[in-house]
């Protein structure tokens, strides 16, 4: 069998954060990603899920430097980044561009929408001005937009339309990975759908390798290859994406699933879900982090922190009890729909496919070539 | 009040705000029953949470303007309510549940002593007993150690916490109606879980009719009896929950369910809804779904009435159902409206 192609890659990858330091005696620090061996395919979708203060956004930020890792490595493409020097960092920037959640607070309100878009090929100094305009609009046209929006800002824009311009501004340096912090979470259904596609489609267009950080388990059914999912600072659990929503082998992955409210009448009665809410990670449980929580804890899970152990089916699971349970994901029939409702999605589908059908659906130019080279 | 009135009844609720040209909630009307829960479905600005507002008077007049409409409650007409009066309803045959519990909780005010105001303000019994009462419902939304989570801080607890103590409050005086504004959407799914489970619980104990407005179809599909589903300030399409879901009629209805990422096996992109929600300066004068329809024609610039077609099942669209290939009126007709 032959090495998967890694584009990336992490090994016993730390960060901690000191929370408070008293003038005397020791500071408190929470450990927000605590040895996380990760180790990203190119081309793939990857997702990394788990609930609020897990780590996933830190874990996010490692990946491509925004911020410093205390322990461990992050290897892109058989470099060490978190050793090398800021100058080489910059440059390697231009593969590594991030999406953030919060398009009313990711973009220089006193830029205009070109100039956000151009600037990051200024920094890398790819093209002429000339070369960078045009490549401008071409990508605005691409996110959905329209050329002549170069000249607004970003307040007259709405949120779906931001996030489009997050994108556009993204991938205006020509990069190899792109990763989204909860890229969607913050957009009404209706443009979050819109913005999938687009990824979706950009991804496809440029060979990209999509990273996506997310609490919506449906988000990340629909768009990922495999999922890691995060509780207080580790992986539990490593998966392709359909073996996990239908046979989770991490109670906390079961209990997850099992929480995801179903747009289907009469999906989810009744299913127990888990008690209480993640601890505290200034002081996490010893043994298994989950084991407060956890329906199946046994003495063992008290005393013993498990180790993520890679299965012979490249599943991954970090749980002392995964051999002997036999845990509950999704039924295969979760998206069944009723007769009557398939029909009319089929009809919405082709009326759809009619009233698209007289745009053009605009193909991308290549990337810019930098200067230099 | 005969026993078979609805419990509220919201006729040709109209919203408007200062001196725009449009509603932003235009010719709501809905209706409850005892015990019912009623999902209100809808994306950002529909109107939504505005209806929830005008039903406890916590709309700001002005700017909001009530333009029309009467909402019927135990005899009642709660939109011509004095403050007074308001105020002797809200937090006892009403309550309402927000969705961030922290800037809806006094953060200056002791869980327990929060809880038991409401309780003496309503029922004028003793300090003792709304404290009793007050325990009772900590204990009643499953707040672990409820004796200490009485003497502490909102800010003293977790997101969930603070979201059951609300509920604890809401419901201490067992109220007809509970509104509930998106209650579990700043929450964690294993969190909104337990919330959802809660809710479900309280309700079927209380008896109480609810009233929950969400973006979240999932949430709808697990607890509504009946759902509503708004565009732009309008019902678009109503009726019993399984009805809806599996008999959708409204294009819009449609559309919203076919964005959302299914949890089975993928089967290619996401069919969208094109474009956005027109602003409210720019509202399409007839069916304010038209610049975003696929199936809309010239004739739909005449504002499509709400008809059932089966029993409680209602949609405001020309074209529905959709197969039937039904056209909107002439577009003459439309023009000379």
């Amino acid at each position: 069998m032959g090495k998967p192609d890694l584009i990336i890659e992490t090994r016993a990858l730390r960060r901690r954060f000191v929370t408070h330091k008293p003038l005397v005696g020791a500071q408190t620090e929470v450990r927000a990603v605590d040895g996380i061996d990760l180790r990203i395919r190119r081309g793939e979708t990857f997702a990394i899920v788990g609930e609020s203060g897990c780590g996933k956004s830190t874990l996010a930020r490692l990946l491509v430097r925004l911020i410093d890792p205390s322990e461990g490595s992050v290897i892109y493409d058989g470099t060490d980044i978190s050793r090398i020097s800021a100058d080489k960092m910059r440059g390697l920037r231009r593969d590594l561009q991030f999406i953030f959640q919060d398009p009313f607070s990711s973009l220089n309100p006193r830029m205009t929408v070109g100039a956000l878009v151009e600037e990051p090929m200024r920094a890398h100094r790819i093209g002429t001005r000339r070369e960078r305009r045009a490549r401008v609009a071409a990508l605005l046209e691409r996110v959905g937009l329209m050329p002549e929006h170069a000249n607004r800002y970003p307040h007259e824009f709405s949120g779906g339309q931001r996030q489009r311009i997050g994108i556009a501004r993204a991938l205006a340096s020509g990069p190899k990975v792109l990763i989204g912090d909860e890229p969607v979470s913050a957009l009404d259904v209706s443009i979050q759908a819109q913005v999938v596609n687009i990824l979706e489609d950009l991804k496809q267009e440029f060979g990209l390798t999509l990273i996506v950080i997310a609490h919506d388990l449906a988000v990340i059914r629909h768009m990922a290859d495999r999922v890691a999912v995060m509780y207080l600072g580790e992986i539990v659990e490593e998966a392709p994406v359909a073996e996990l929503f239908t046979a989770p082998r991490h109670p906390y992955t079961e209990a997850l699933i099992s929480s995801i409210p179903v747009p289907r009448v009469g999906a989810r009665a009744g299913v127990a879900t888990i008690d209480g809410e993640p601890p505290n990670p200034i002081a996490p449980p010893p043994g298994c982090r989950f084991h407060p929580r956890c329906p199946y804890a046994q003495a063992v899970c008290r005393a013993e922190r498990p180790k993520l152990t890679r299965g012979p089916d490249a599943r991954s699971v970090a749980c002392h009890r995964h051999a002997e349970l036999s845990l509950t994901g999704l039924a295969p029939d979760i998206a069944a729909r009723s007769p009557e409702a398939e029909q009319r999605f089929s009809l919405y589908r082709a009326a759809r496919a009619t009233r698209e059908g007289a745009k053009p659906s605009g193909s991308f130019p290549q990337p810019l070539t930098p200067d230099k080279e | 009040m005969p026993e078979d009135a609805p419990l509220l009844q919201i006729t040709d609720l109209s919203i408007r705000f200062g001196a725009a040209a449009t509603n932003l909630v235009d010719g709501v009307s809905l209706s409850l029953d005892r015990g019912e829960t009623l999902c209100i479905v809808g994306e950002s600005g529909c109107g939504k949470s505005l209806t929830a507002l005008a039903l406890m008077g916590l709309l700001p007049t002005p700017p909001a303007r009530l333009m029309s409409g009467t909402a019927m409650f135990e005899g009642r007409d709660l939109l011509s309510l004095s403050l007074q009066e308001l105020q002797n309803v809200r937090g006892d045959r009403m309550a309402m549940i927000f969705q961030e519990p922290m800037t809806s909780l006094n953060p200056a005010l002791k869980v327990g002593e929060q809880i038991a105001e409401a309780v003496r303000r309503h029922k004028g019994v003793s300090r003792d007993a709304a404290r009793n009462r007050a325990l009772d419902m900590l204990q009643k939304v499953r707040i672990p150690a409820p004796e200490k989570r009485l003497d502490e801080y909102p800010h003293q607890m977790s997101g969930g916490m603070r979201q059951r103590a609300m509920i604890a409050m809401a419901m201490a005086n067992d109220p007809a109606l509970l509104i509930a504004d998106e209650p579990t959407t700043a929450l964690d799914v294993t969190v909104q879980a337990q919330v959802l489970d809660l809710m479900r619980q309280l309700q079927d104990e209380s008896a109480s009719a609810m009233i929950m407005i969400t973006h979240d179809l999932g949430v709808v599909a697990e607890m509504a009896d009946k759902v509503a589903v708004m565009y732009a300030g309008r019902i678009v399409e109503a009726g019993p929950v399984a009805a809806v879901f599996e008999n959708p009629q409204h294009p819009y209805t449609i559309g919203l369910m076919s964005s959302m990422p299914s949890l089975g096996d993928r089967s290619g992109k996401l069919v969208t809804i094109p474009g956005i929600v027109p602003p409210a300066d720019a509202m399409p004068e007839g069916c304010r779904f038209v610049s975003r329809c696929p199936f809309a024609q010239p004739g739909c610039a005449l504002a499509p009435p709400m008809r059932e077609f089966d029993r409680g099942h209602a949609v405001a669209c020309w074209r529905a159902p959709l197969e039937t290939g039904v056209d909107a009126p002439s577009p003459e007709i439309a023009g000379a409206a």
